[in-house]
């Protein structure tokens, strides 16, 4: 009860959704948070594709920016092995997949 | 102290007649109305265009009383599909002006705009400037209740924004006096029939009355009426009539996890047969469950409510009952359901049943039980007709009870709210 006085709690004990408007709504946020994948040109694939070499072969650290449709992700660590055939990098133990990244920063 | 907020309730004029009107040009000067289908017993105007309101006719009366008012009245079936985009839309298009947009009901959104005046100018200036762009891009006609808060925006809209010929309306809280404070209680937020009569009683007769009794006098009146449990409501109506309200427009409020998940139908006739109600009670439970499942909740209260048919004598009963485990399984809940059913049924014919299920648990871990072993066969079998559903429809893939004359889960998956998608 005492929950009508705090908050928002008048309006949302009073207000008439239909269950599917409400869906839609959250859907619709949902849709809004997916993004779009980056496409990189030739100059910085040639920047990430220098970094990754040099983090292998120096075994330096470095931060590299990946697409996921909902979240903010980054990796950061040492490249142990690349796979060219298959498109795909080793960090810390964990593939990834080369296609997937949208940019570098290394840490000097 | 923090600046004055400019909260702005925006309100859809016959929203779903409006829709119909901008959907069929041909229309725009004849009477329309958007009504149910009589033969299911929801035959009753959902939305009445300002033509056919001039005619008389009224929001929520049956079909057949309108068309007796003006015989050439335009019945347009709903299409809430339709409804549900246009009024997202719509949310758009306030999205474009502030992102503190809140939805109240499918006609109805709060709007914060305290932070784009600079960019508009005065309020009216703004709101008459999204009325002109929702109307040029939905043929909507909107009105504008604007104040500092959620509570007087929505008195505004409702008592006097809905009257103007512009539309728009602000209210400010040293008016009060003068103008809200003057209108009799009915017409109070949150105030119905019921609670106009008990106000009335106490002797208060306006907003006004409500509003200039203290607080306490006012807990202290409505406990003498109501019992010891009325101080909120006491302190609620205070604050309605004396416009405090500092609830923020939450853009995000809808999207909290639910605390119960239920569905609810009013059959086509009377049912008066066990055998006819359990086969809508195992039709809502799969809903109810669908849904859960869908979310990845288990449920471990059922409860069960039944409306009887007779309004001049009010029967039915609404009960629930723990369930031994959560569970989200169409035919354990089913079985509760049942068990409730025949404990509580008076017999008597029946003409709204409903099922929700409460107290959620996650579903990745469960209780195994010693005595059900087909568990794992039915979340198999569920999860496979769920995926049908999805794909293809509701009415895709059923329970043979469903094709039975009772079934009614046919037919209720081409509506929304009761009414035709």
């Amino acid at each position: 009860m005492r929950k009508k006085l705090e908050g928002n709690g008048l309006w949302e004990s009073s207000r008439m959704m239909l269950p599917e408007h409400k869906a839609a709504i959250i859907d619709n946020n949902e849709a809004l948070k997916r993004r779009a994948r980056t496409v990189l040109d030739e100059q910085e694939w040639e920047a990430v594709s220098r970094s990754v070499a040099e983090s292998l072969q120096l075994r330096l650290p470095i931060t590299l920016r990946m697409f996921h449709p909902l979240e903010e992700l980054t990796i950061i660590g040492i490249v142990d092995r690349v796979d060219s055939m298959r498109g795909r990098f080793m960090i810390d133990g964990e593939w990834f997949e080369v296609k997937n990244i949208e940019g570098v920063t290394t840490s000097d | 102290m923090p600046r004055q907020r400019v909260v702005m309730l925006a309100d859809c004029q016959s929203f779903y007649a409006s829709v119909e009107k901008a959907e069929h040009p041909e229309y725009k000067d004849l009477p329309l109305v958007v009504a149910g289908d009589p033969e299911r017993r929801s035959g009753i105007i959902l939305a009445a265009c300002p033509i056919a309101k001039k005619f008389g006719v009224t929001t929520a009366e049956r079909l057949g009383d309108s068309l007796s008012k003006c015989p050439d009245l335009v019945i347009v079936k709903p299409r809430m599909k339709l409804y549900i985009d246009t009024s997202m839309r719509i949310t758009q298009i306030y999205e474009s002006f502030t992102d503190l947009v809140e939805p109240y009901s499918i006609d109805e959104q709060f709007l914060d705009v305290t932070g784009s005046l600079h960019l508009y100018g005065p309020p009216e200036k703004l709101a008459e400037l999204i009325q002109a762009r929702i109307q040029a891009e939905t043929g909507i006609n909107t009105r504008f209740g604007i104040a500092e808060n959620k509570i007087l925006a929505k008195t505004a809209c409702d008592n006097y924004a809905k009257k103007n010929e512009s539309g728009l309306y602000t209210l400010t809280k040293d008016s009060l006096e003068e103008t809200l404070w003057t209108l009799p209680v009915g017409k109070m937020f949150m105030v119905g029939n019921r609670m106009t009569a008990h106000f009335n009683a106490m002797g208060l007769t306006t907003i006004g009355h409500i509003a200039r009794t203290p607080l306490d006098k006012l807990k202290a009146m409505m406990r003498r009426k109501f019992g010891k449990n009325s101080d909120i409501n006491a302190e609620l109506y205070w604050r309605i009539a004396s416009g405090i309200d500092d609830s923020p427009v939450t853009p995000g409020t809808h999207q909290v996890a639910p605390t119960t998940v239920g569905h609810m139908m009013t059959l086509p006739r009377d049912y008066g047969t066990l055998a006819d109600i359990k086969v809508v009670l195992l039709e809502l439970v799969e809903l109810v469950c669908q849904r859960c499942r869908s979310k990845g909740y288990m449920g471990h209260v059922v409860s069960v409510g039944c409306m009887g048919a007779d309004y001049d004598r009010p029967s039915g009963f609404n009960r629930q009952m723990k369930m031994e485990d959560p569970t989200n399984i169409t035919n354990q809940v089913y079985r509760a359901a049942v068990t409730l059913l025949q404990r509580h049924w008076d017999g008597l014919p029946v003409r709204k049943v409903g099922v929700s299920l409460s107290q959620f648990s996650s579903d990745d871990g469960y209780q195994l039980s010693l005595f059900d072993l087909h568990r794992e066969k039915s979340i198999a079998l569920e999860r496979t007709t769920d995926a049908i559903k999805q794909k293809y429809g509701d009415a895709s893939i059923m329970r043979a009870v469903s094709i039975t004359p009772s079934g009614q889960a046919q037919d209720r998956s081409a509506k929304i709210g009761g009414h035709y998608k």
